[in-house]
């Protein structure tokens, strides 16, 4: 039982390190973001700069998130494999979500 | 014949009519006050009703505006390249927009502000808005605010257009719906008119777009007065360089960036993208004009920052570091937020 949950641990572990590190840049942008709309004059193209590119945020989330799901089905029914083909559907229709993001950017 | 002084119609003119002293300008007082005595002398000029007018600009013709050059010596920054002058006494051998030192050049040719607005903040409320702005940064380092106490704000009139102008646009762009298999991307095309007035562009490349949009929300065209040297006393100053049609090449990038957004905005659907645009520019008109900012300069492990305050209003924006351990912080928090949703739908079983 103990051996079951070890790799699906130590695989979140992994995942939120590179995410963690991955993150901060993201991190950077939604900061500037905020200031962003905080501070700049709306619709100025310091504004319009700066807001731009914002989709990068959700990649990140959405790539974290479809890894971590992985891990769960991995954790919750000990079948690496069959977790990883059940999550190419769910890729599918992450991507289709984070393209249309893009191309509102 | 240059020299380092002000011109000597200039200095009489900034010499106290009681006392003989030198006057420099106060923004608490709005006028030209004696440092020695005190005495407040009202520099509002009936000329001052037509620091508004605009000048009309046609660009297949020459540009009349003649340029010249000062009859005193300008502060050349050997770092950034700044040219600024002191009109009255020197205040600082330090650029005010790097911090490098300056020394005494013959002064480039320029042209004749036609307006400023004089400073209403002072020196040591805008001491304390850039305070306030860099001690207020999330994820900022936590010694910043001891970095920034030391450092001092100086004031410096820079050069801006106002700029207006009728952009009759021409677009062509493409649009997507659905997803999947049932993704479609169409194509959408129409003309529409942008008018555009008083767009603030800085007439310096040391002031930056994102400076001008993080200071300079609104443009108030009654708050400008006509061009006179005793605003300029106590304070840097940078003349005009640009001619007209190199000031519009400046503002061309800032310029198409806000006419893309009308152009989506014009269409009102998501996911536009591919847009191409044509636009027939008539209308323009013009102002050479100064503005007042504080801008004070710190250093952050060894790399140079400038928070830059409105003279106007105070309003305050600049660059500031990261703390990458505070960033590392806020990544690890939602990384664990976003990996225990992720976590709990795998488990689920969900699609």
């Amino acid at each position: 039982m103990l051996l079951t949950f070890t790799g699906p641990l130590l695989a979140a572990l992994a995942l939120l390190a590179a995410s963690t590190a991955i993150g901060m840049i993201q991190v950077a942008k939604i900061i500037q973001i905020r200031e962003a709309k905080h501070e700049l004059k709306q619709g100025s193209a310091g504004f319009l700069r700066s807001i731009s590119g914002w989709s990068v945020i959700f990649i990140w989330f959405g790539s974290v998130w479809f890894v971590a799901t992985i891990i769960g089905d991995w954790g919750a029914t000990g079948d690496l494999e069959g977790a990883i083909d059940r999550g190419w559907i769910r890729l599918q229709i992450l991507l289709e979500i984070l393209a249309a993001l893009a191309e509102s950017d | 014949m240059v020299s380092a002084a002000p011109p000597a119609a200039t200095q009489s003119a900034l010499q106290c009519p009681k006392c003989a002293g030198q006057s420099v300008f106060d923004p608490n007082t709005g006028g030209l006050t004696c440092g020695s005595c005190g005495h407040v002398r009202d520099l509002a000029h009936p000329d001052d009703a037509r620091a508004q007018i605009e000048h009309g600009y046609d660009p297949s013709k020459p540009e009349d505006e003649p340029a010249s050059r000062p009859d005193t010596l300008e502060h050349h920054c050997a770092t950034c390249g700044g040219h600024v002058i002191f009109t009255g006494q020197q205040l600082s051998e330090q650029c005010p927009y790097c911090d490098g030192a300056v020394v005494l050049v013959q002064p480039l040719r320029g042209y004749d502000t036609m307006a400023l607005i004089p400073f209403v903040v002072d020196a040591p409320a805008a001491q304390v808005y850039a305070q306030a702005w860099a001690t207020s940064r999330i994820a900022a380092p936590s010694d910043l605010a001891a970095q920034v106490e030391p450092a001092r704000v100086a004031g410096l009139y820079a050069p801006f257009w106002t700029f207006d102008s009728r952009e009759a646009v021409q677009y062509w762009a493409k649009y997507n719906t659905g997803s999947g298999d049932n993704k479609r991307t169409h194509s959408i095309s129409g003309d529409m008119t942008v008018n555009f007035d008083d767009l603030l562009v800085p007439a310096s490349p040391h002031v930056t777009p994102l400076i001008r949009d993080g200071i300079l929300h609104e443009f108030q065209p009654d708050k400008l007065r006509s061009y006179r040297a005793g605003y300029l006393a106590g304070f840097a100053a940078e003349r005009h360089h640009m001619t007209v049609a190199e000031g519009l090449e400046a503002n061309r990038d800032d310029k198409r960036l806000l006419i893309r957004n009308r152009i989506k905005r014009h269409i009102n659907r998501s996911r536009v993208h591919s847009i191409t645009f044509r636009t027939d520019t008539t209308g323009i008109h013009y102002r050479r004009i100064l503005l007042p900012v504080w801008i004070l300069h710190y250093t952050y492990a060894g790399k140079p920052y400038k928070i830059v305050v409105s003279g106007i209003n105070g309003r305050t924006f600049g660059e500031r570091p990261f703390s990458k351990w505070k960033l590392a912080g806020y990544s690890a928090l939602i990384s664990a937020a976003v990996i225990g949703f992720g976590l709990f739908w795998g488990a689920a079983g969900w699609l």
